[in-house]
């Protein structure tokens, strides 16, 4: 088949530092369905958007054609007749089928004027000659949200485009709607259009394409046949079993019980339950891992146990004091918290390092105030940036720059020392490692090791298995707010694990549908 | 500091530059007015002391601005909170009578109240119905600006008037004049001192500058934020009564129509340019003052109408503001290329 898209070494940074798409190669045929695969972060989405000219790539060649291109805006591209549909739609929900296909390309006639039986003709041949099972003068607003992904793919048909990119398509469509999409889509590569799909579903991708670009960390890992791979094939290049790390673990006598999550029910505000019925409990010295796809409830857990969730039931406690109800600085006096957004939750990246190392210590430690807790000692505040500069090897300039100027692995190492050196019985760490490289992610291992031997109970949420098989002593499975398995690290593998995480059940029920 | 310094001047400079070219475009020399607007405003004694007067409600409410958006809270409505202060101090004149030492603090600390009381009514809105601040100060402006008027047009009218105005309050009230220097001015420093102390040193003022930066963050570190929104609150709203009060106190020493002129908004427009700093609130203020200060004499001496320096505040402010954001961008996509071109070597 002939190469249609070559896109070579393709680096994205997002300024200032943070690389998202790292020296990745590959090409797009023409006729086929292309899947990418990857974790949420991998890079996939933004590989596709430099491609549709909705980022500028820093480096690296794509060439359409043959031809080298380089789209500075969406326009650019459908223009060469490359189209995205977005995860969102996008339409105009008081327009009809038609109007939402036509706008910004509309038929006219020698006034000017849009010709109405001209705009509807054209679309009404579009959707016969794709079969779309669609009524033109429906407005958008009262058909389905399959329906007005229909209408998505239609506008970029109606442009006359030829590559069609899908981000997840099928996040919105309810089970039974998505092989009717995928029989479309089947039908248009027929019709000698190239299809671009981003999923993270590896049963899907198996189903629809004809081949895969597995991502991970902005990094491509693979391009493959689909014929010739196999589900845990795939599972294993997305999380990374190739990079072996060797397992930390060592085995202790855990000691007293410190952290105990009692009958934990989140219910939100749109009255979806997040959690339900949530129970564990951690002791001293003990790493416990929690395993799940993000967006199983590891975000709410987070909230909950922080306080930004009111939860609706159940109990929260450490070292036998009852938290439940208390306020967020109260709670940070037995918790130390590493969220997995530095940026956000984290840090506050264009103060300085000096006022992101202070925070929480200000109201907890006297040392760092005078006067009753009126004003700062700036003094000490310094002398205590500086022991974590020591104690962390953080490499930095001048305490008084903005905390972003740091690299991502010196952030992280700044704000572990801050929560460690709190000095509280319990360690909740939300993807500590995410986004670090494999350096820091071994510092950042050492570490939570190292408070182990202190005696401190850590919650670890995790994405990553591996990392959870290289220091957890258990691993709890999350899927749909639920904890459906407590498994000891010794006595499972990544494989049951994962399998757990996707379905929700053990793996013994094999493939009977 | 270094950075923002340079970056002020370069953009003044342009601004500068701009106007010259908008009053050569019109025919008039430019060299000749700008001498004469800054011969007005900056050299001698009493131009000098003229601005310094004129910049104090221009800088305080451009203080209040800036620590308000600086700490998270949107807080527009310095125009009503000065005029607020402005009415309770001209109440506290009109109908105390203390020794001057004595009335002189209680009236600056009425029209700090008139101004808090104004800004604490829009954080209770936010508080009981979660109504946002940046529309409800807003309105509580035009509530502030009829009920002034109404008030210095019945309840507190001087019956021997010809406009809405109040009696001249009490002359121990009036701040003392040293030659040519306003005393107002003394006021103005001590209130900046006292600020930049709270904001840079206190406990509390970190916790209102972190919030300001990132309000989950320091929700997450444990500030209680909700507490802290309702105190910078108050402060703001102090600063900008404490604004009116002095205007009353330091000019016509009582209330008239239109006290409040367009000190506020201004205020607010400083505390955009100087990005919410407050040593650049207080040297931006300083700079718009002379401007202001010296129109009426560039008016005098040349054909240019004094309004051309709004036009000199507005490029300013857009010269400024773009710049700066210009400057971090330009930063930050220097720092990915390079990080990109590591990658490749």
């Amino acid at each position: 088949m002939q190469v249609l898209i070559e896109m070579k070494d393709i680096i994205k940074v997002f300024p200032p530092n943070v690389v998202a798409v790292d020296q990745v190669s590959t090409d797009f045929r023409k006729g086929e369905i292309h899947a990418i695969v990857g974790e949420n972060g991998a890079g996939k989405s933004t590989l596709m958007k430099v491609l549709y000219g909705l980022e500028q790539f820093n480096h690296g060649d794509i060439l359409f054609q043959g031809q080298p291109v380089r789209f500075q805006d969406p326009g650019e591209a459908i223009a060469h007749g490359i189209g995205m549909v977005h995860q969102e739609i996008l339409l105009i929900p008081q327009y009809t089928v038609w109007e939402n296909i036509v706008l910004g390309a509309e038929p006219v006639n020698f006034l000017g004027v849009i010709d109405r039986q001209q705009a509807r003709k054209l679309v009404q041949q579009k959707v016969d000659e794709f079969q779309f099972n669609l009524k033109i003068d429906d407005k958008v607003d009262d058909i389905s949200v399959a329906a007005a992904q229909k209408v998505e793919i239609l506008k970029l048909l109606y442009r006359n485009v030829s590559v069609l990119i899908l981000d997840e398509p099928t996040a919105v469509l309810t089970p039974q709607e998505i092989p009717q999409l995928f029989n479309e889509l089947r039908r248009l590569r027929d019709h000698g259009h190239t299809i671009l799909f981003i999923s993270h579903h590896l049963e899907e991708v198996l189903a629809l394409s004809d081949r895969i670009t597995v991502m991970r960390k902005g990094k491509k890992i693979a391009t493959v046949q689909s014929s010739e791979t196999t589900k845990e094939n795939l599972a294993q290049m997305m999380v990374g079993r190739t990079v072996l790390f060797q397992s930390l673990r060592e085995k202790s006598i855990p000691g007293a019980e410190t952290f105990v999550v009692k009958d934990l029910t989140y219910i939100d505000g749109t009255l979806h339950k997040r959690l339900e019925q949530i129970n564990f409990r951690i002791c001293e010295g003990e790493i416990v891992g929690i395993a799940g796809v993000e967006g199983n409830g590891q975000f709410e857990l987070v909230n909950s146990i922080m306080g930004l969730n009111k939860i609706t039931q159940g109990q929260i406690k450490v070292t036998g004091i009852d938290i439940t109800q208390a306020e967020i600085l109260d709670r940070r006096r037995f918790i130390s918290f590493v969220s997995q957004n530095r940026g956000k939750m984290g840090a506050a990246v264009h103060a300085s390092i000096l006022e992101n190392v202070m925070m929480t210590h200000h109201r907890l430690n006297p040392h760092f105030t005078k006067w009753n807790g009126l004003l700062l000692n700036d003094n000490y505040a310094r002398q205590f940036t500086h022991q974590i500069e020591e104690q962390f090897s953080v490499v930095m300039d001048r305490m008084d720059n903005p905390f972003r100027s740091l690299s991502g692995g010196n952030q992280q190492k700044v704000i572990l020392g801050r929560e460690l050196l709190l000095d509280t019985p319990f360690v909740l760490l939300d993807q500590p490692t995410r986004g670090l490289d494999v350096g820091s992610i071994e510092y950042v291992h050492e570490l939570i090791l190292k408070m182990k031997e202190q005696k401190r109970a850590i919650l670890l949420i995790s994405a990553d298995l591996e990392e959870l098989f290289r220091i957890a002593d258990r691993i709890l499975v999350l899927h749909r707010g639920m904890i459906v398995a407590d498994l000891p690290t010794e006595k499972t593998d990544i494989e049951q694990v994962g399998y757990l995480m996707l379905e929700g059940k053990e793996n013994d029920a094999k493939e009977t549908n | 500091m270094q950075r923002k310094l340079i970056s002020g001047i370069v953009g003044i400079l342009i601004a500068l530059l701009i106007g010259a070219l908008i009053m050569l475009f019109q025919g008039y020399n430019p060299l000749q007015t700008y001498a004469a607007l800054f011969n007005f405003s900056l050299f001698g004694l009493y131009p000098l002391a003229t601005t310094l007067r004129n910049s104090v409600p221009l800088i305080l409410t451009g203080l209040s601005a800036s620590v308000a958006f600086a700490s998270g809270p949107i807080n527009l409505g310095q125009p009503g909170q000065l005029l607020m202060g402005a009415l309770f101090a001209t109440v506290g004149g009109l109908y105390l009578d203390l020794p001057a030492f004595l009335l002189i603090p209680v009236l600056i600390l009425l029209s700090m109240l008139g101004g808090a009381l104004w800004s604490g009514i829009a954080a209770l809105l936010r508080k009981w119905f979660n109504m946002d601040e940046f529309i409800t100060t807003l309105m509580l402006n035009m509530i502030a600006d009829f009920f002034t008027y109404w008030a210095i047009s019945y309840p507190f009218f001087d019956r021997n008037a010809y406009s809405p105005m109040t009696p001249q309050i009490n002359t121990k009230a009036w701040l003392p004049i040293w030659g040519e220097f306003n005393s107002n001015v003394i006021v103005m420093i001590l209130a900046f001192v006292v600020i930049y102390f709270v904001f840079n040193r206190l406990t509390a003022g970190y916790e209102w500058r972190i919030t300001g930066q990132n309000s989950l963050f320091s929700r997450l570190g444990g500030v209680k934020i909700d507490k802290n929104y309702v105190t910078v609150m108050l402060v703001t709203g102090a600063l900008a009564g404490l604004a009116g009060g002095l205007v009353v106190m330091a000019g016509p020493h009582r209330f008239l129509k239109g006290l409040g002129a367009n000190y506020a908004w201004d205020g607010v427009m400083i505390a955009v340019v100087a990005n919410n700093g407050l040593i650049g609130t207080l040297l931006y203020g300083l700079f718009f003052s002379a401007l202001q200060t010296g129109s009426l004499g560039m008016e005098l001496i040349t054909a240019v109408p004094k309004e051309f320096i709004q036009v000199i505040q507005a490029i300013t402010v857009l010269v400024i503001v773009a710049g700066r954001g210009y400057l971090d961008i330009f930063l930050d996509k220097t720092l990915a290329r390079r990080k990109a071109r590591e990658r490749t070597t």
